[in-house]
């Protein structure tokens, strides 16, 4: 296969790569979006921040 | 020791971070636990694998849920926190006592997990490693001694088959 050949088939795979990725973080978004809108009056889970060194003798 | 030695050894633990990622640990497990001294405690991870099919694009995705496992031997009772790597907060507790769940068992496939079923529609699985050099994934703690603790308690006492 002449070296332009292999080049031009390489720049077609490359190509594909990078739709391939635009198009998985494109349904990624959407997805994200439509689980939002049918997510946000959920209550969110329950986060606890750590507590303090003052915080945490004074409950020792 | 030799050049090659000095060259290709391997990543050391700095056990500085690792004994103030273990207290910062305890602090979180003793915030949101009755009693939370009552448990020794380890670091481990879930892994929520799922597939996806877009089109002419299609994989799987693996989501990492780092917890923080405590497990009382007098009580046969395993307490699930789940928190972050960097420690900053947790979750909710979830409890998990030999009496109430369904079944327990250490898996060999895909990973060496501890599975626990607490019904018939729920289960968790938790891998554990003595340590974990990735910091944005997982929590920075050398925990040989507790892991291997932990393994003889859930094979030995918690199992159910």
């Amino acid at each position: 296969m002449p070296l332009g050949e292999m080049g031009a088939l390489l720049l077609v795979l490359v190509a594909i790569c990078i739709f391939g990725n635009l198009w998985f973080h494109l349904i990624e978004a959407i997805l994200k979006w439509i689980k939002k809108q049918l997510t946000r009056h959920r209550e969110p889970p329950a986060w606890h921040t750590l507590p303090s060194d003052e915080e945490d003798r004074g409950n020792g | 020791m030799g050049l090659f030695s000095k060259l290709f050894k391997g990543p050391e633990i700095d056990m500085e971070k690792s004994q103030a990622n273990a207290k910062k640990m305890r602090a979180l497990f003793n915030h949101v636990v009755e009693d939370g001294d009552q448990y020794r405690l380890i670091f481990g991870y879930t892994e929520d694998v799922s597939r996806f099919n877009y089109g002419f694009v299609h994989g799987s995705k693996t989501k990492i849920g780092n917890l923080i496992v405590g497990w009382n031997e007098a009580n046969q009772t395993i307490v699930v926190v789940p928190t972050v790597p960097d420690l900053s907060g947790c979750g909710d507790p979830a409890w998990y006592r030999r009496s109430e769940i369904l079944k327990a068992y250490r898996s060999k496939y895909p990973t060496d997990a501890f599975v626990i079923y607490p019904n018939a529609k729920e289960y968790i699985g938790i891998n554990a490693y003595d340590w974990l050099d990735d910091e944005k994934l997982y929590v920075y703690v050398s925990q040989d001694e507790e892991l291997a603790a932990f393994t003889d308690f859930f094979m030995n006492q918690f199992a159910t088959k």
